[in-house]
């Protein structure tokens, strides 16, 4: 049953996943040949200097496309599952609602952690050729918000996109665009180190909304 | 045994009242049309048994079980098409028949694809891409391969032209009268439910007006049209009249009384006719005459 169930999660999100490694690969490569070329024309130690010292980035490019790509894959993945309230073939098959509820967004999770994962890597071992470690780990801590994001942003908009009244739909879209907005406010390097751990709970916590909208469906609001 | 017990249903939505302390049931091994005009609550029943809706009060059970709480179990055994036949149209039709076998015990893909093979689809085409009467086809094959005991059909005719809809409904007839199923349907097209159904539930408004056997329904329920002496005659709804249809001097009359007894009732009331003669119905004439036409 969970592999059916999982075979019908990838059919819908799978086009958004390959297009989100994709693009997320183009950035990575336009990333390096950039850090390449200027380190060609200033030293290195110039380049890592304006990046410690005067928080210029190398990879702002990365920080939409995580919040970009949460946003796609709940769309894919929930959005076809909306028109028609095709949700009911999916709370009728023969397995506990909230049980099929927490399998798709697990996999929808895991997937999106997955793509993330794999950027990340690429982003660290492509670093590794041109910075040294503390600078690596400070534009890892820098970029972790903008992941966390991208997870809140999936979580959220499936949360929107399964409610069944257009009234809640505008309030979880507004305390939405509030509470992601948080994630990708401009600061100094780093600067989100000490709240990382609370803000990567409430977003593991906003993983759990989506039954309550499941169980508001299922009630029959409208 | 009943596959399916409501009881006392009362639903409304806002101030509106759906329907107040609404029973039936539904025998094993029958098919029950559920007939009613827009807005008579067909769909609210469906949702109730689906546990889409929980009722103000009251409850559906479905094999001995709340619709609310139904288990996995349960649910297995109960073949659900929605409304439009809404199915999951970005697959193909060999990417859905993989998704659903694997859920139930019971699969047999042998009658989907004996009706996927009379569709002239791609292997890849997409269900979205198909024709509203295709997409039936497959709406109808999933359940056919789900062997459920319990078949659940929202508005089955929904965007079929007549080919389609006869093809569903032989098919449909046969497959549940072999297999012994019980089936719950509702229609707008109720010429068609006359081939199908084995028991008839009519609805109006906050209450049922007829639950039987169709035949038995089309045997007692009777129009007579009359012409009157005059058309300064008038003749009330009271008594034995279900609906009257008064148009100058021709009226409709529909009734579960005898032709005698309706004779003895005019004569009764002193109304005068010049002809008098008893209209066979078809299954839509009678839920016409009995639920008005508007």
């Amino acid at each position: 049953m969970l592999k059916s169930l999982l075979y019908k999660e990838w059919i819908k999100i799978r086009l958004v996943v390959w297009i989100a490694l994709g693009l997320s690969l183009v950035a990575l490569i336009n990333i390096f040949l950039k850090v390449r070329h200027d380190i060609l024309f200033v030293d290195a130690s110039n380049y890592w200097y304006s990046f410690l010292f005067r928080g210029v980035t190398y990879f702002s490019i990365l920080k939409f496309l995580p919040f970009i790509v949460g946003l796609a894959v709940a769309i894919a993945q929930y959005f076809p599952e909306t028109v028609n309230k095709r949700i009911k073939l999916t709370f009728h098959l023969p397995v506990s609602e909230n049980g099929v509820l927490i399998w798709m967004h697990s996999f929808g999770a895991g997937i999106l952690l997955a793509v993330f994962l794999t950027v990340l890597v690429l982003f660290n071992a492509g670093s590794a050729i041109f910075f040294p470690a503390n600078i690596i780990r400070a534009s890892l801590l820098t970029m972790m918000p903008w992941f966390l994001g991208g997870m809140a942003t999936y979580f959220l908009v499936a949360l929107i996109l399964l409610e069944p009244m257009w009234l809640f739909r505008g309030l979880y879209a507004a305390v939405a665009a509030g509470f992601v907005t948080i994630f990708y406010t401009g600061a100094s390097i780093g600067a989100f180190e000490p709240v990382l751990a609370p803000i990567a709970v409430i977003t593991l916590l906003l993983s759990f909304v989506v039954l309550f909208t499941g169980y508001r469906f299922r009630k029959g609001e409208m | 045994m009943y596959a399916i017990e409501c009881k006392n249903l009362t639903h409304y939505y806002g101030r509106k009242l759906v329907y107040e302390n609404l029973s039936f049931n539904v025998e094993e091994g029958k098919i029950l049309g559920l007939l009613g005009k827009n807005g008579t609550g067909k769909s609210t029943t469906i949702n109730i048994l689906n546990g889409f809706l929980q009722p103000n009060s009251g409850e559906c059970l479905i094999y001995g079980e709340n619709t609310q709480l139904l288990t996995p179990e349960t649910k297995s055994r109960i073949g659900f098409l929605i409304e439009g036949h809404v199915q999951y149209s970005f697959m193909n039709i060999h990417q859905i028949e993989k998704f659903y076998s694997g859920f139930y015990p019971n699969w047999n893909s042998a009658p989907y694809w004996e009706l996927m093979s009379k569709l002239k689809v791609t292997p890849k085409q997409k269900i979205s891409t198909m024709s509203c009467g295709q997409r039936s086809q497959v709406a109808l094959g999933l359940i056919l391969a789900q062997d459920p005991d319990l078949l659940i059909l929202d508005d089955f005719s929904m965007g079929l032209d007549p080919g389609y809809r006869r093809l569903f409904i032989d098919y449909m007839r046969e497959y549940a009268k072999a297999e012994h199923k019980t089936v719950f349907v509702t229609s707008h097209i109720i010429q068609d439910m006359e081939r199908l159904i084995d028991d008839v539930m009519i609805m109006d408004y906050n209450k049922i007006l007829a639950q039987q056997p169709v035949d038995q329904f089309m045997a007692s329920f009777r129009q007579f049209n009359i012409t009157l002496s005059s058309p300064a005659e008038e003749i009330d709804m009271d008594g034995i009249a279900v609906n009257i249809d008064k148009v100058k001097d021709k009226i409709e009359f529909y009734t579960y009384s005898t032709a005698d007894e309706v004779k003895g009732y005019l004569n009764s009331k002193g109304i005068t006719f010049t002809s008098f003669e008893e209209k066979k119905m078809s299954l839509e004439d009678a839920f016409i005459g009995l639920t008005r036409k508007y």
